[in-house]
């Protein structure tokens, strides 16, 4: 019983020496309000086990951008949300105990559109040398650039059963847009970059040209282009 | 956040288009790249005759130096020959004995265990030097917020380019997925228009960047 209440009191001391960390991250960058309802939400975010940094990142960005405290306030605890959501796809996807920046990527995942289902399954394919953090947020900018949730999966998997560097998923959301740039949809767009990942040997696609765009491989005229 | 022009606009600067054939918001930044382009200085830099003599000065300098001509004795390699003469029965026995103490080695070091490859999202320690460009005329100061500097408005002020409207600046950002607005005379949030945007959850737009170790794109 002595042992129970001492861990109790060490864990709401550690909770509450975090919300204090909170509160003073955000001194002088955010309204007297949101920075106490953020401490809450954050101490309520840490007593679940969930990251709090993303929390104060929001914050800290709504209180630069004079966010009305209300709006700012609220947009902080949808991601505590999404971000308990995150944690818990991930798990199903196989990993235990994520680390902070996997459940950012999958919350960052489930506000571009993907499902807790698609993010468990981007997590179960990012095996050693693909990092699920990585894989999820590329997944998450595809999707927030206008790519179908499903189609974004299918492209992250091709690209790593085509054994594709980390670099290449990386470059991925700049392929579509320079495919949308060129005209191209970004279905479209991603649907060319899932062709080329499925009949290309790994590394950097070899003269493939995203819809629309010119060969790059073409020599420059101009010794002045960037 | 760009690396350069729109696409379309370096089409112009090769040839490939005319002013005429862009878009009409294209316009002004293509008139402005033709004018940057064609004010280049391409005077021939002519070096002084002096040049040959005060290099030589310098380097007869260090050579007439005692010091350094001992340090270079002592520093600088040679070839040494070196000869043995052994019956085969005894430098045979000195490999076994080599071999077994190499053995004995092994046989005490800690077992190594494969360490899978470091995914590039955690190299954060790489960094690269991205340019951010924004052509906003009427501006009186520009800076660079994002998660890279905590959106902070004060860390990263963009330069003025002459009187050409363009505000540049350079940083050097991790590997990895960014999020950024520049900031128009510290109050209005401008998206980068040569960068997509996606929504920042409080009704505005986010620019994005991904820097990759091959260099950085516009997402």
């Amino acid at each position: 019983m002595r042992s129970f209440l001492t861990l109790a009191f060490a864990l709401s001391t550690a909770l509450r020496l975090a919300a204090q960390d909170v509160g003073a991250r955000l001194d002088g960058r955010v309204p007297p309000e949101v920075q106490r309802a953020v401490q809450d939400i954050a101490a309520g975010a840490a007593a679940h086990g969930l990251p709090t940094e993303p929390l104060v990142q929001k914050a800290i960005e709504g209180g630069a951008k004079r966010v009305p405290a209300e709006r700012l306030i609220a947009a902080v605890r949808a991601l505590a949300g999404r971000l308990a959501d995150a944690t818990d796809a991930v798990r199903a996807g196989g990993l235990t105990s994520p680390a902070a920046e996997v459940v950012e990527g999958g919350a960052d995942g489930l506000s571009a559109g993907l499902t807790p289902g698609q993010v468990s399954d981007l997590v179960r394919v990012s095996r050693a040398p693909y990092d699920p953090a990585l894989v999820l947020r590329v997944a998450a900018t595809l999707a927030a650039l206008g790519v179908p949730a499903t189609q974004t999966v299918q492209l992250m998997e091709g690209m790593i059963s085509a054994g594709r560097t980390p670099g290449d998923l990386l470059a991925l959301p700049g392929d579509v847009q320079a495919g949308v740039v060129g005209g191209a949809t970004p279905a479209q767009a991603a649907a060319g970059l899932a062709r080329a990942a499925g009949g290309s040997p790994p590394g950097r696609t070899p003269g493939w040209v995203p819809p629309g765009q010119t060969n790059p491989h073409k020599p420059s005229p101009n010794p002045h282009k960037p | 956040m760009s690396l350069g022009y729109h696409p379309l606009v370096k089409q112009l600067l090769d040839g490939e288009l005319s002013l005429a054939e862009l878009p009409l918001e294209l316009r002004a930044e293509g008139a402005e790249a033709l004018r940057l382009v064609g004010s280049v200085d391409r005077t021939p830099v002519v070096l002084s005759p002096a040049l040959d003599d005060r290099v030589m000065a310098v380097v007869r300098r260090h050579a007439a130096s005692r010091t350094r001509r001992a340090w270079h004795w002592v520093t600088a390699p040679r070839d040494v020959e070196l000869r043995l003469r052994l019956r085969p029965v005894v430098w045979a026995a000195a490999l076994a004995i080599a071999a077994g103490v190499a053995l004995l080695l092994l046989a005490r070091a800690p077992a190594v265990t494969p360490v899978p490859a470091a995914p590039v999202a955690s190299g954060a320690r790489d960094s690269v030097f991205v340019r951010f460009v924004l052509y906003a005329p009427g501006a009186r100061h520009v800076a660079l917020a994002g998660t890279f500097n905590q959106w902070d408005l004060n860390a990263a002020p963009l330069a003025r380019a002459g009187s050409s409207g363009v505000w540049t600046t350079t940083l050097a950002l991790p590997v990895g997925q960014h999020q950024y607005a520049f900031v128009v005379d510290g109050e209005r949030w401008v998206a980068d228009p040569a960068a997509p945007a996606i929504d920042d959850g409080f009704g505005r737009r986010n620019s994005m960047v991904a820097v990759t170790i091959r260099g950085a794109r516009t997402l």
